[in-house]
């Protein structure tokens, strides 16, 4: 046993080192170059593009002293930021009734967990259009209801928004986060409340902790689908809401300035990036603290 | 028998062949809903049946996002004919994206008003002629506005609606404004005052001529700017609201047939903006669409040329910018409408 350990540990490792191993990664990281890396490389090489047809920083000077820019971009990230939170707290408790309930609502709630994603994201948008404008149902019916004198501003503004994206992107939320939660063991949830932990306690202390990478998961899903979410901070937001992905929508239909645009995508997908990146780091940090692993 | 049978074969062959050739294909890229239903039938069926070339309609994606793919594929969208604006069609001919069209090719083009084939430019033909107008309901509005200055008529505070930067008509009204204070049409400084002061009273603000419409129509807002074929289309649909061109004048929305430089099937594309230029096709599209034509001979009742530009007359009074300069300007009045307008809005 001791001797078979090494020779299989080294048969491994001989084949993940022969080229034939690395085959069947040719077509999914071909394609992964041609349809993905490519095209984005264009993107980032045509921020660089100056309007003299040279190339140099110019797009990213003009953006970094843009104060509407700027603007465009701390309300992206507000938006977002509210929207990952507001998803993945929603989210929790659905993901785990579904993961721990055995009951026959579990399919109905799964259903209905599911199905904003059976309608598409502009029909569903109209719908919030609907019950949010300012004679829309919401209003109409706290009016009626003596509640409010004059109608509630919940269109228009970051406030619709969030709301709209918040349904749109609530599926992912709830699916990322039924998947991390059906991975922990329940017999760890029995034996703490054998030993006479709480229903509170027990969430607070394993649950929730076990859960963490799919929490994280449920953020940035949402997070990075907000960033770049473009049909419903356009209806929603208003004239006054303006988020890169509507700037760009301008740069690139309307004021046929692509470079300006590339700028616009090229920051959004650093940021992107970085808060993944920092956060997986985190999640990893805290995991390790919690001494969960 | 044989060599009947290797004969036959090769007759057969050369015979797919020649109905293949025969069978001509054209792909004519343009605008979605009733107006693509009304193409379908007033041009796209008439020229099928006359010239035997099959018409596949796309009516995917706006103009905007239309003029993106061609620029994105350097002349070769995928499509030989694409209904443009006169702004579109001087861009992308100056970047060599479109194919210019000459009179052998398009002879039909000699009938186009001078002036207007002037401003689309050598690549573009005006096959429809629209214009700004200001659209009002019947049953609010009495007595009816007659100028632009109407819209800040203190009646209509929170009636009126008014178009985003995203859509064209904000741009247009800024010409307008400007032209009435005595400016260049592209020197907005007074268009953008106007607007400044509109805002407020701006019930909303819209994207698309289709969210404007929802508003006039649900009797929300009682005036706002729009375009005159759909506010033909408007009325012609029951809706108590009329349009006016105001005392002051309008800008047109001159539309045009393009062809992409890396169009497949030049030839049918060139019969096909022939066809859709000849008397019989302006005259049909014009009472469709209720839209102008650049076309003077056209035989079309008095009550509708009463509400639509058909005459070198009617084309003499519109204000007509440069549209090369109002391309370049743009930007920066993009960004002063969000400085400006934006802020003032509710």
């Amino acid at each position: 046993m001791n001797v078979s350990e090494p020779i299989s540990a080294a048969r491994q490792r001989r084949s993940f080192l022969s080229p034939g191993a690395y085959v069947p990664l040719i077509p999914p990281v071909s394609a992964l170059l041609l349809f993905f890396a490519l095209p984005m490389g264009m993107m980032i090489g045509l921020s660089f593009e100056t309007t003299l047809g040279g190339f140099g920083l110019s797009n990213y000077q003009d953006f970094f002293t843009d104060d509407l820019a700027l603007d465009g971009l701390r309300r992206t990230l507000v938006m977002s930021g509210l929207v990952a939170i507001s998803v993945t707290v929603m989210a929790y408790p659905i993901a785990y009734f579904l993961a721990r309930s055995t009951t026959r609502w579990r399919v109905i709630v799964f259903a209905l967990a599911i199905a904003p994603e059976l309608a598409g994201v502009v029909l569903r948008t109209y719908g919030w259009l609907v019950i949010l404008e300012k004679n829309g149902f919401i209003n109409d019916t706290l009016i009626s209801l003596g509640l409010i004198e004059e109608p509630l501003p919940l269109i228009g503004n970051m406030f619709g928004a969030v709301v709209g994206l918040t349904h749109v992107l609530l599926p992912f939320g709830i699916l990322s986060l039924l998947t991390s939660i059906q991975g922990i063991d329940q017999n760890l949830e029995k034996s703490a409340q054998i030993l006479g932990a709480s229903r509170l306690s027990v969430l607070r202390h394993i649950v929730f902790p076990l859960s963490l990478p799919g929490i994280m998961s449920s953020f940035l899903i949402a997070f990075t689908l907000s960033a770049s979410a473009y049909a419903t901070p356009a209806l929603l937001g208003g004239i006054k809401f303006k988020v890169l992905a509507t700037m760009i929508y301008r740069e690139v239909l309307v004021l046929v300035n692509w470079p300006a645009a590339a700028v616009m995508a090229t920051v959004l997908l650093v940021i992107v990036i970085g808060i993944a990146f920092f956060s997986t780091r985190a999640e990893n940090r805290i995991v390790n603290r919690l001494h969960v692993r | 028998m044989k060599t009947f049978h290797y004969l036959s074969v090769i007759s057969l062959a050369l015979g797919l062949q020649g109905a293949q050739a025969n069978a001509q294909e054209l792909i004519v890229n343009g605008y979605g809903g009733p107006y693509g239903d009304l193409i379908q039938e007033t041009i796209i069926k008439p020229f099928a049946a006359e010239t035997g070339i099959d018409v596949i309609y796309d009516e995917t994606g706006s103009s905007g996002a239309d003029y993106a793919k061609i620029k994105a594929t350097g002349g070769n969208p995928g499509w030989d004919v694409n209904v443009m604006t006169a702004a579109q069609s001087l861009d992308g001919c100056k970047d060599g994206l479109l194919e210019p069209l000459s009179l052998s090719a398009v002879p039909n083009l000699a009938f186009i008003d001078p002036g207007l084939r002037d401003l689309a430019g050598e690549c573009g033909a005006v096959h429809e002629l629209q214009y700004v107008s200001l659209l009002y309901r019947t049953d609010k509005l009495d007595p009816a506005p007659t100028s632009w200055n109407d819209l800040a008529d203190p009646r209509l505070n929170g009636k009126i609606v008014l178009p985003t930067f995203n859509n064209l008509l904000a741009s247009q009204m800024l010409q307008v404004y400007s032209a009435m204070a005595g400016n260049d049409a592209n020197d907005v400084d007074p268009g953008l005052e106007m607007l400044t002061k509109l805002a407020p009273h701006a019930l909303a603000f819209e994207d698309t001529s289709a969210l404007m419409d929802k508003y006039i129509r649900e009797g929300d807002a009682w005036a706002m700017p729009f375009y005159s074929g759909r506010a033909g289309g408007m009325k012609n649909g029951g809706v108590p609201v009329d349009f006016i061109i105001p005392a002051e004048g309008t800008v047109p929305l001159v539309a045009t047939l393009n062809v992409p430089v890396g169009a497949e099937h030049k030839d049918a594309a060139h019969m096909f903006i022939d066809y859709w230029l000849s008397k019989t096709g302006q005259e049909s599209w014009a009472l469709a669409y209720q839209v102008g034509t650049a076309r003077a001979d056209v035989d079309l009742p008095a009550d509708f040329r009463a509400k639509q530009v058909t005459t070198r007359e009617d084309i003499q009074k519109l204000i007509l910018p440069n549209l090369s300069v109002t391309a370049s300007r743009l930007p920066e009045w993009a960004d002063r409408w969000e400085r400006e307008v934006v802020p003032a809005a509710n």
